[in-house]
C-alpha cells in the first residue's frame, strides 16, 4: 500500500480585506499607492480578499485586480456584489466567497502594530483582573491570581506561596515563594517593598535564595526575563 | 454572649496550657466569670496544671456524648471564685470531638460565662482546628526560636481559612503571647528577640513571658503561675491579661537586668 501523500486540514487566518465602495481606476490607483506607502512592510505581498460593496462590471474588476498586483498584493478571493462576474473572478484565479460568513474590523495603518496579536475579529478584548489580598499570606497558604496580577498588601511569611498568570507586587516584605507568568507569559514581573524571598520565577525560570541574598537582599527589587535569565534589580 | 478565646500555637511544649491556666484565673480575678476548656482530649494536660485532676469525674468527651450534663463535668476552682474548668478525656481521642458536639457544648457555655478560654492540642490537625473553630480570639503563644515562630506562623493562616469567622467572611482577632522569653539570650543572638518575631509574624503583641523557674514551680504544685504575684512570670501574665481586657500596659522584663554588686561578688545567678 502507498503511503498517504496528504492530509485535508481546516484553518482560519486573518486577512486584509479591501472593500471597494466606488470604483474609478485612476483615483483607486492613487489611493491604493498611498496607502500601501504607509506601511509598505505589512502590506507588500499581503494576500487580500475583495470585497465588492459596489456594482462593478468584468473590464473594470480585470483592471482593479491589474492594479492591486501592480502594488505588490495579492487578491485571493472576492466576496460582496459578485453578481455575473463569477466566470472572471474564476479565469482570474480567484475564488468567489460571498456564500461564506465571515466578519471583519476596520483596518487602518495604526493597526499594522497590532496586526501580529490581533484577535480574531468579533472577539472582546479581556479585561485581566487583578486579585489584591490585605492580609498576610502565612506559612502553609498559597493564593493564586488566575488570568491577571497579583497584588499582595502586606508580608508573605516562609513557607508561603503566590502565583499569578500575570505580574505580581508585594507591598510587606517578600519571604516566601512567588511565581509570576505561571502559564507561561515571559513579560510578567514580580516587584517587592522587601525581598527576602525563598524564591522567584518568571514563566518556568527561577532564582533560589542564596542567589537573591547576593543581590538585593532585603531591599526593594524586581525580578524579569531578560534573553531567557532571570533577573533580580534593585528598584529606584 | 461569651468571647471565646483560643490559645493555640502549633507547635507543642512552648507553653499553651500554663498560658491558657494562667490568662483565664487572671480573668476571673478580674472579675469576670470564665471557663477554660481542655480540648487536648487524650493528652490530659489542663486539669494538673489547675491542681483538679482528683475532682475529674465527668470530662468534654462525656457532655459532648450525653452521658453527663455541662454541671456534672465542669469543675469549679477552688482557689479563684467564677472561674471553672471543663477537663478532657484522658481514655479517648481527639476523633471523639464532633463540630455539632463542640458547638453546642460552647452555646450552653455561652449562656453562663463570660468568657471561653480554649486550650488548643499542639499540630494543626482535627483537634487544634476544632478548638479554634468557634474562637472570635486567638491567642497564638510563641518561643523566641525559629520553629515555633514558624509553627505560629502556619497556625495564623488556619485561623484566618479555616474558622467559623474566616468562612463567614469575618477574621479572628489575633494575639501574641511570647513565653519562655530570655533578655539575656537575646542580647547574645541566642534567641530571636520580641521585635523580630513580632516583624515575622506581623501581629499585635499581648504580652511577653520571661523564663522563669516560677512557671515549672507553678505546674508541678498545680496552681497556675498567674497566683505567684511575686515572679516575673505571674506579673508579666497579669500584664497580659489586663491588654486582653483593654487595658494599656507598658511592656515589661524585655531588658536584660544588670546583675547588681553584690550578686556579682556572690556569684548570684
Amino acid at each position: 500500500m502507498a503511503e498517504q501523500c496528504f492530509r485535508m486540514k481546516g484553518t482560519t487566518l486573518t486577512s486584509i480585506v479591501l472593500d471597494i465602495i466606488m470604483f474609478d481606476p485612476d483615483e483607486f490607483d492613487k489611493q491604493l499607492a498611498a496607502k500601501v506607502a504607509s506601511a509598505p512592510q505589512f502590506f507588500t505581498r499581503s494576500s487580500l480578499i475583495i470585497q465588492l460593496s459596489c456594482a462593478i462590471d468584468a473590464t473594470a474588476f480585470e483592471l482593479l485586480v491589474t492594479l492591486c498586483r501592480k502594488h505588490q498584493l495579492q487578491p485571493m478571493a472576492v466576496k460582496g456584489q459578485v453578481g455575473d462576474l463569477r466566470e472572471t473572478i474564476n479565469d482570474l484565479g480567484l475564488s468567489d466567497i460571498s456564500q461564506s460568513k465571515a466578519t471583519e474590523s476596520e483596518l487602518s495603518p495604526a493597526d499594522e502594530s497590532q496586526s501580529q496579536t490581533q484577535k480574531p475579529a468579533g472577539a472582546k478584548p479581556e479585561v485581566n483582573k487583578t486579585r489584591v489580598v490585605a492580609r498576610p499570606v502565612r506559612s502553609g497558604q498559597q493564593v493564586y491570581a488566575e488570568g491577571g496580577d497579583l497584588i499582595i498588601l502586606a508580608a508573605v511569611s516562609e513557607g508561603a506561596e503566590i502565583l499569578a498568570d500575570g505580574n505580581i507586587h508585594v507591598y510587606g516584605t517578600m519571604r516566601g515563594r512567588a511565581l509570576a507568568g505561571v502559564k507561561g507569559d515571559t513579560e510578567a514581573r514580580i516587584f517587592c517593598q522587601q525581598i527576602e524571598a525563598e524564591l522567584l520565577s518568571i514563566a518556568g525560570r527561577f532564582v533560589m535564595q542564596e542567589t537573591i541574598q547576593t543581590q538585593c537582599w532585603k531591599k526593594p527589587a524586581q525580578a524579569y526575563l531578560e534573553e531567557d535569565a532571570l533577573l533580580v534589580t534593585e528598584l529606584g | 454572649m461569651a468571647k471565646i478565646i483560643v490559645v493555640t500555637s502549633g507547635k507543642g511544649g512552648v507553653g499553651k496550657t500554663t498560658s491558657s491556666a494562667a490568662i483565664a484565673t487572671g480573668l476571673a480575678l478580674q472579675g469576670h466569670k470564665t471557663v477554660v476548656v481542655d480540648f487536648d482530649v487524650g493528652l490530659r494536660n489542663l486539669d494538673l496544671i489547675m491542681g483538679c485532676e482528683r475532682r475529674v469525674v465527668y470530662d468534654f468527651v462525656n457532655v459532648i456524648n450525653k452521658e453527663a450534663s455541662l454541671n456534672q463535668a465542669l469543675i469549679k476552682d477552688k482557689r479563684t471564685p467564677g472561674l471553672f474548668i471543663l477537663p478532657a478525656s484522658q481514655t479517648r481521642d481527639k476523633d471523639a470531638l464532633t463540630m455539632d458536639g463542640v458547638q453546642t457544648v460552647l452555646n450552653d457555655l455561652s449562656k453562663d460565662f463570660e468568657y471561653i478560654i480554649c486550650d488548643s492540642p499542639a499540630g494543626i490537625e482535627q483537634g487544634a482546628q476544632m478548638a479554634l473553630y468557634f474562637a472570635d480570639e486567638a491567642i497564638v503563644v510563641t518561643n523566641p526560636e525559629v520553629s515555633s515562630v514558624r509553627d505560629s506562623d502556619r497556625i495564623l493562616g488556619i485561623l484566618q481559612s479555616k474558622s467559623m469567622r474566616a468562612e463567614q467572611g469575618k477574621s479572628v482577632k489575633e494575639h501574641l503571647l511570647l513565653t519562655r522569653y530570655n533578655p539575656h539570650r537575646v542580647a547574645t543572638a541566642e534567641m530571636l528577640s520580641v521585635a523580630d518575631v513580632e516583624e515575622i509574624l506581623a501581629v499585635p503583641l499581648l504580652g511577653v513571658i520571661p523564663e522563669s523557674e516560677a512557671v515549672l514551680a507553678a505546674s508541678n504544685q498545680g496552681a497556675p503561675v498567674i497566683l505567684d504575684q511575686d515572679s516575673t512570670a505571674g506579673q508579666a501574665y497579669s500584664d497580659a491579661v489586663r491588654r486582653l481586657t483593654g487595658e494599656t500596659v507598658e511592656h515589661r522584663f524585655l531588658e536584660a537586668q544588670k546583675k547588681g554588686f553584690f550578686k556579682r561578688l556572690l556569684g548570684g545567678k
